[in-house]
Formats: C-alpha cells, sequence, structure tokens
C-alpha cells in the first residue's frame, strides 16, 4: 500500500502482514464487550461503597447481567477451538514458550514503554513477553473462573460451605489479577503513542513490515536470524 | 453494647408444642401449610418441617439423647438465627440488608436483598435460608428470624416469646437474660438433678443473642460448642477487598504517569 505523506508529495510504500484471523479479531471484541460488563458487575459486589447499586431490584438484575455476560466470556474460546482448532493450539503453544530472551524483555521493558529506549528490546516471536504472560493469566483466568463461577451459581447449598467460601475468594483474587492487567493491556494497545499498530492490527488484522521487524524480529525474520542479528547487536554495542 | 437485648431459651422448659414456629409464621405473614400450594409430609419424625426454610425462621428441633444419668430424654432446641456478636453474614453481606441494629439485633430487610446468598453461606450456624426462584437467573433471597425487628424496636416481646406457653422463652436486657441462665443452670445442675446443664450463647463468637439454657452438652443438640468467625470471610473482606482496590487505584495511577513520562521521551519519527 502507498501512502502519501501529509502535506508533501513523497510517498511510503507500507507493506501489511497478516496477524490476526477475522475470527480472532471478532471473538476478540466479543471477549471485550463481555469483559467490561462481567468487571463492572463484578466489581459491584465486591466493592463495598457500591452497596446501593447492589441492593434489591439493581442488585438482582447487576446478578443476572453478569451470568448472561459469562455464558458469552465462557463461550468464545469454546467457539474459536471449535471454528479454529490449529490456530488456537498454534497460540496456546507459543504463548507458553518462555526463554532468557524474555528475560531481557523484562529487563528493558520500563526504560522501553516508558522511556522509548529502543535498543535495549531483545527479539521477539509473534507475542512478546508481556502478551504472552497476559495470555497465560487469561487462560488460567478462563479456567479458575470458570470453576468458581460455575460452582458458586449451580453448587451453593449443594457443596459445602468451605468450598464455596474458597470459590469466593479465587473468584476475587482472579478478578483483581484480570482487571488490573486488563486495564495494563489497554493502556499498552489503546493509549501508549508507539503501540498504535496494535489496534489496528485487532481491527485490520495486520500489522506493518516496519512494525513486525521491530516488536516481532523472531517472527519476522525467523528465530536464528533474529537471535544473530541481536547478538551482533549487543557486540557492537560493548565495542 | 450496653443495652443489649436477648433471648432466653430454656431447653429443659420446652415442650415442643411448636407454637414458636406457628407465631412466628403468623406474625410475620409467613406461608405455613397450604393445601395444593405448599404441602407437608409426615416422614416418620415429629419435627415439621425438617429444616429452617424461607417461610420457617424458627424450628423446634428434635433429638434423641441417651443420658447416662437420666436414659433416655427428648432434647428440643429452638433453632433460629443467633444473632451473633460477630456477625459474618452482616460483613460478606454487599447489600446492606443484614445489619447490626439497634440493641444487638442482626437485622434484615427483606427489600434490600439481591439474593446472592453469601450469608447462607458463610454463617457458621448455617441459618440464613436461600429461597431460590430461579437457579438459571439467580433470582433468590434470603431470609432469617430478625428478632420481630418490627415489633422489639417498639418494647414489644418478639412473638414466639409471647406465646410461649411454657414460659421456656424470655425477652429482655442481655445481662439479665445470662443471669437468669445461669441461676437456672445452676438449679437444674443441684435439686433438679441434670448435671449435665449448662449455659450457651454467652461468649461465643462475641456473645450470642440466643441465651441457652441446655441439659446436655452442646455437641448433642447439634450445636457447635465452639463455633469459629470464618476465616475465609476475614480474609475476603479484611484483606483481599481492599488489596484489590488499592491494586486498581495503583495500575490507573502508574499507567496515567506512565503515559504522561512517554509522551515526554518517546520520539514519534522513531516509532515504526
Amino acid at each position: 500500500m502507498t501512502v502519501r505523506l501529509r502535506g508533501t508529495d513523497s510517498t511510503v510504500l507500507i507493506r501489511w502482514i497478516p496477524k490476526y484471523t477475522v475470527l480472532e479479531r471478532f471473538l476478540h471484541w466479543v471477549h471485550t464487550a463481555m469483559f467490561i460488563p462481567l468487571a463492572l458487575t463484578g466489581f459491584v459486589l465486591f466493592a463495598p461503597w457500591l452497596e446501593p447499586v447492589a441492593q434489591s431490584e439493581a442488585g438482582i438484575h447487576i446478578r443476572m447481567l453478569h451470568r448472561i455476560a459469562a455464558i458469552i466470556f465462557g463461550g468464545v474460546p469454546i467457539v474459536y477451538t471449535i471454528l479454529q482448532p490449529r490456530r488456537m493450539l498454534m497460540n496456546l503453544r507459543e504463548f507458553l514458550s518462555f526463554s532468557k530472551y524474555d528475560l531481557l524483555w523484562l529487563k528493558g521493558a520500563v526504560p522501553y514503554y516508558v522511556l522509548g529506549r529502543h535498543e535495549e528490546m531483545p527479539p521477539q516471536p509473534r507475542f512478546n513477553t508481556g502478551e504472552r504472560l497476559t495470555a497465560v493469566v487469561m487462560v488460567l483466568g478462563t479456567i479458575i473462573f470458570g470453576i468458581t463461577g460455575l460452582s458458586m451459581w449451580f453448587l451453593k447449598g449443594a457443596m459445602p460451605p468451605f468450598l464455596y467460601q474458597l470459590m469466593v475468594f479465587f473468584h476475587d483474587l482472579m478478578f483483581i489479577i484480570t482487571f488490573a492487567m486488563f486495564m495494563v493491556h489497554f493502556y499498552l494497545a489503546v493509549i501508549h503513542p508507539m503501540m498504535w499498530q496494535s489496534l489496528v492490527s485487532m481491527r485490520y488484522g495486520v500489522v506493518s513490515e516496519s512494525y513486525a521487524r521491530e516488536h516481532h524480529a523472531m517472527w519476522y525474520y525467523g528465530e536464528e536470524r533474529a537471535k544473530q542479528m541481536w547478538e551482533q547487536r549487543q557486540a557492537e554495542g560493548a565495542h | 453494647m450496653a443495652d443489649r437485648l436477648a433471648m432466653y431459651i430454656d431447653a429443659s422448659k420446652c415442650m415442643a408444642c411448636r407454637g414458636c414456629q406457628v407465631a412466628c409464621k403468623q406474625w410475620n405473614d409467613n406461608r405455613g401449610y397450604i393445601p395444593g400450594e405448599r404441602e407437608t409430609t409426615n416422614v416418620g419424625t415429629y419435627e415439621n418441617p425438617l429444616t429452617l426454610d424461607s417461610q420457617t425462621w424458627t424450628r423446634i428441633k428434635f433429638t434423641e439423647y441417651d443420658d447416662p444419668d437420666r436414659g433416655f430424654q427428648w432434647l428440643f432446641l429452638k433453632e433460629g438465627c443467633m444473632h451473633c456478636g460477630e456477625a459474618a453474614c452482616v460483613d460478606v453481606c454487599p447489600t446492606g440488608a443484614l445489619k447490626y441494629g439497634p440493641n444487638g439485633i442482626v437485622t434484615f430487610e427483606r427489600e434490600l436483598c439481591n439474593g446472592c446468598g453469601y450469608c447462607s453461606q458463610f454463617c457458621p450456624f448455617g441459618i440464613p435460608q436461600l429461597e431460590v426462584l430461579n437457579t438459571l437467573t439467580g433470582e433468590a433471597k434470603s431470609s432469617k428470624c430478625f428478632f420481630c425487628q418490627d415489633r422489639t424496636t417498639n418494647g414489644m416481646k418478639p412473638a414466639c416469646v409471647k406465646t410461649c406457653p411454657a414460659a421456656a422463652l424470655d425477652w429482655g436486657d442481655r445481662d439479665e437474660m445470662v443471669s437468669k441462665a445461669e441461676s437456672r443452670v445452676a438449679k437444674l445442675k443441684g435439686e433438679l438433678g441434670f448435671p449435665q446443664a449448662n449455659v450457651y450463647g454467652k461468649t461465643q463468637l462475641g456473645g450470642l443473642g440466643r441465651i441457652y439454657v441446655l441439659t446436655a452438652p452442646p455437641a448433642e443438640y447439634g450445636l457447635p460448642a465452639d463455633p469459629k468467625y470464618p476465616a475465609m470471610s476475614t480474609v475476603w473482606q479484611k484483606i483481599l477487598q481492599p488489596v484489590g482496590q488499592v491494586a486498581f487505584a495503583a495500575t490507573v495511577v502508574g499507567a496515567v504517569a506512565a503515559f504522561f513520562i512517554a509522551r515526554r521521551n518517546v520520539h514519534m519519527e522513531e516509532v515504526e
């Protein structure tokens, strides 16, 4: 795609690389559209200062909304697994593979995201360390929310009270972790000035070649080549 | 609480007439046996109903007991909300439907309840009863004895106390009820020959709002000898909830700060 730079006659050629399938993007937004009401309705029972909203008819409807959203939310990974099982497995495998480059990424992340220092960032595969950590928490969250939520919904009174109390505890613990993570995810994906392409990729399914090169070198160049380039750059930097 | 009120329940005088159950339903407009609508079944026991439920806030529990001194005995226990001094149900209720009311009563406002059912799961005695109207939607209402808060806040006795023909029930200042129970236990142990008689509810869970005179150990009545405030309620309410709110606030503040710092440092012309 050729783009003319505003106010000039110069043009640049942008090559787009596909990153997400249509279904992945659609389910991502369904997931988001369900997570937000789930978090808000859950927060009503979580925060004591929201007591007036939890009361009476309002509370009954809020609990019902939470359940409707939960069913759709829980249905997202199931639909994905049924319709694109190979993509799902591929992603899952990528989410769970960590290496020494992830430690380097974590070390370089704050200077990079806060101070804009590019040079410290090690090469990353299709999902960077932060994205993969987020994904792992999301997978764990889905499992824990599923087990605790369904137990509280259908097994109240049937399970021993202590077990029920544990379910409430872990449901809330997972809420704290995932909601904090969601806010960081939202900041990096939507607000952060350097990450403008992440929103583009979740909308149109593609990232630019230059973005892939910069942020996901192992995906763009292949693992070996990206590592070589990184080692070489490190060696040059040491001199 | 200086002027905390309590119910005195003398199990040694109770004859299980269940007048208290009837008076409770009558005063609180709760349903009893209604042909075709709310049936009752004989399951071979004198107890009816078999458990507390959304329409039965108090009931007499029957226990057969082989007393080492007196042989076979019927133990009659008037079940219902204990109105704990440290009530887990009040702490976990997200709606404020359960509160510490005047005079130490754990009050309940049914209109405020949203049916979450936490109270029924955190009560150490398993008292609040959740009436589930629809499992799928979660529509439900909790219920429990609230010591006839409409009567007792107007200087009257709870309906069950007023009706008890055996004078096994009494109502008044908690300290007075405790003294009454203690002197009754002394009498039971002495001249009446109940060596195992004891007072239950004086110290448990910050002191209960029901002071029982029992003729056998509490466990024989099915009462926990040393009921505990649920640890999970403390962890959940006192630790997890504040930590969660601080974590959310810190994340928002951190993200806003990071944004402003990043905006100053990131040179967009370098951004790919």
